[in-house]
């Protein structure tokens, strides 16, 4: 349906203000001036160069996860397990860069923590891409699952075993080894900004150019929405199904690569559970599955989080840094509130009359 | 080996497992209708810290309880407004709600971090069958809440299966289009049972938070219950005595690794028996969509699907 154009523009807006004074009504529910919270949070997130630089770094491993959803939404799957395979890439890549990274120069040794992240996070999806290209089972609950396999298989590798991720001379608080200064992705331009964000960003122009000029974007989208179509135009729809989640989950697993090289340099168990993965879900949706919207949603949540984190460390307010998540859960639910706005048209009186007139 | 210690264990899976089956048991409810529930963790979560607060205001343990579970409520008619009214994507908004749910209880629970339980739900001994051998230490000294929650598999079940207003709800959860020319309202069905489920998981959230663990812990306030309860509603096929059933298996996998520590064994590693019950539902799945065994899945065919009267 044609809508108005502000629509589109105001009802995300409007959500964000909705969101705004949710939030406000907890502020001072716990004796804090909401509105020098969210001065201090804008601030914080885009208001100088180290606040602008800081969200770009959060928002890169957003980016992959997003578009790790994205990818599979767009033919009709919900990968739901970024966050499991996200943990898998992360526990792949360090794995790898402590095995063969030590002594590289940094360009490969970068290269071969991303390429273990990807295949982990492809290992951790093929179950239940398999199952659903042959099968048909649901790929909702399966790769959920896996989420909380990988999440105790983290705990294992770090608290519960010595494992080869862990530090040996960590007694007293179990760690994980850090991973040779070759694989840490040196920061740019003096802020925390690293290669991680220029894959991101060549991820959202490959999966557009996949989408928009390759006969398997072409391919997924006739699967998607007409799989009886796909059918009788000889488009092998088990292998698309399979390919697309096994890159969904590659896309996922590359995201905990990303958080390994650029940000903790060792298996952190409690560092990495921030639900990247989960947030790529709803930032796929909100973008609609266009891989530059998904771009833009990221780092507008990373700035978020990222304000989050800053105010946390700001004296003289005391503002936990878990609002970051609340006030996140908060936008999105309003913006899919918001949503019916846009997909609905909202008519009341002689005009509704008049609406329902001309199309019957 | 220790025979006792195994006692002990089974005994530790029902309390374990309670929670759980009372998140369960809403999710099923809640699904039956044809509403995916996404935001079970959310709703246990803010349950818990709801109920925490409230036992740490008033002192009040059953005054607690009905804050967690009104909150857990008040949640689900958010995920209800969102996907039923507005008819927005189920699996998102359930996403969402459990982001927001983790979010604002680690913000209300930041100042009592740490702070012991204030009222804790005292155990009941029933008289005489309390000391029967093996089945009066494991199912005759638990607290009242795991009665009621074996009661309530009950009339739950009774319920779904034998009322009309159960074989509405299966309706709507089925073929919602159906349902509605019978003149059931498919809108009044569903918001009744999403605010069901948000009731459940409210309660299972304030029970892991007053009678599981010892003080409230920022971070591992349900330690992930809330994706366990929804792992067993696939796996008992949205049937609430299989619930029960699945719950005590998941809670022993859960508890028996402390008895494993206990007794220093170490055939199976721990980290296997933790994956146990995600693993169990995995491979449930997987098995039962294959070829014939598909029919018998039990999965509501509307589910995830929300309804729109003019397309039908």
């Amino acid at each position: 349906m044609e809508q108005k154009w502000w629509l589109h523009v105001m009802v995300p807006l409007g959500a964000v203000v909705g969101a705004l004074v949710l939030g406000s009504i907890f502020f001072l529910f716990t004796d804090r001036p909401p509105l020098s919270v969210y001065s201090k949070m804008f601030e914080a997130a885009f208001g100088s160069r180290d606040g602008i630089t800081d969200t770009l770094a959060t928002a890169s491993p957003l980016i992959l996860t997003g578009l790790a959803a994205a990818f599979a939404m767009r033919m009709g799957l919900y990968n739901i397990g970024g966050e499991g395979q996200l943990y898998a890439g992360a526990i792949a890549s360090s794995g790898a860069a402590l095995l063969w990274t030590d002594g590289m120069p940094t360009p490969p040794a970068m290269a071969v923590v991303f390429a273990a992240g990807a295949f982990g996070g492809m290992v951790w999806i093929l179950v239940p891409a398999l199952a659903r290209a042959y099968l048909g089972t649901s790929e909702i609950i399966t790769t959920l699952m896996f989420v909380l396999v990988a999440d105790r298989l983290l705990d294992y590798l770090i608290l519960g075993s010595s494992s080869y991720w862990k530090d040996p001379l960590s007694f007293g608080f179990p760690q994980g080894k850090v991973i040779p200064d070759a694989a840490q992705f040196p920061p740019w331009f003096d802020s925390r900004v690293t290669v991680a964000l220029v894959v991101a960003v060549a991820m959202v122009l490959l999966l557009w150019f996949v989408w928009a000029h390759t006969s398997f974007g072409y391919g997924m989208k006739v699967v998607g929405d007409a799989p009886h179509a796909a059918r009788y135009a000889g488009i092998p729809e088990r292998r698309t199904v399979l390919v697309t989640l096994l890159i969904s989950g590659s896309l996922a697993g590359m995201a905990g690569a990303a958080e390994i090289g650029a940000r903790a340099f060792r298996l952190d168990p409690a560092g990495l559970r921030l639900s990247i993965g989960f947030t790529g879900i709803v930032i796929a949706a909100l973008s609609r599955c266009n891989p530059f919207a998904v771009a833009l949603v990221a780092i507008l949540l990373g700035g978020l989080q990222n304000a989050g984190q800053s105010i946390q460390t700001a004296s003289d307010i005391d503002v936990p840094k878990s609002v970051s998540l609340m006030l996140q859960g908060a936008i999105l639910l309003f913006v899919l509130g918001g949503e019916t706005f846009v997909r609905y048209r909202v008519v009341h009186g002689r005009s509704a009359l008049r609406a329902a007139g001309a199309s019957t | 080996m220790n025979a006792n210690a195994w006692v002990i264990t089974l005994g530790a899976a029902f309390a374990a497992g309670t929670p759980i089956v009372l998140a369960a048991l809403g999710a099923i409810l809640h699904e039956r209708s044809g509403v995916l529930n996404l935001g079970v963790e959310g709703m246990m979560l803010v349950g818990a810290v709801s109920a925490f607060l409230a036992a740490d205001a008033w002192g009040n343990v059953w005054l607690a309880l009905g804050c967690g579970v009104l909150a857990g409520g008040a949640l689900s008619m958010v995920h209800g407004a969102l996907t039923i009214t507005m008819r927005a994507n189920q699996i998102v908004s359930g996403l969402a709600l459990t982001l927001f749910g983790t979010g604002l209880v680690k913000y209300l629970g930041e100042p009592v971090s740490g702070v012991k339980i204030p009222a804790r739900v005292v155990e009941l001994d029933v008289p005489g069958l309390g000391d029967l051998p093996i089945l009066g230490q494991v199912l005759f000294r638990r607290d009242v809440l795991v009665y009621a929650t074996w009661v309530l598999v009950v009339l739950v079940s009774l319920y779904i299966n034998h009322t009309r207003r159960g074989l509405a709800l299966r309706a709507v959860g089925e073929s919602p289009a159906t349902a509605d020319a019978q003149g059931i309202s498919v809108t009044g069905v569903r918001y009744g049972h999403v605010l069901a489920g948000g009731l459940f998981a409210g309660a299972g959230g304030a029970y892991q938070a007053l009678a599981r663990a010892p003080s409230w812990n920022q971070e591992f306030t349900t330690d992930g219950i809330g994706w366990i309860a929804l792992a067993l509603v696939v796996f008992s096929s949205w049937r609430p005595g299989r619930a029960l059933c699945g719950a005590v298996i998941f809670g022993f996998a859960i508890r028996s690794r402390f008895t494993f520590q206990a007794q220093e064994i170490t055939v199976i590693p721990n980290v296997v028996l933790e994956m146990l019950p995600y693993l169990l539902t995995i491979a449930v799945l997987i098995v039962i969509s294959t070829g014939s065994t598909r029919q018998r899945l039990g999965a509501p065919a509307a589910l995830g699907r929300p309804y729109v009267r003019e397309e039908r």
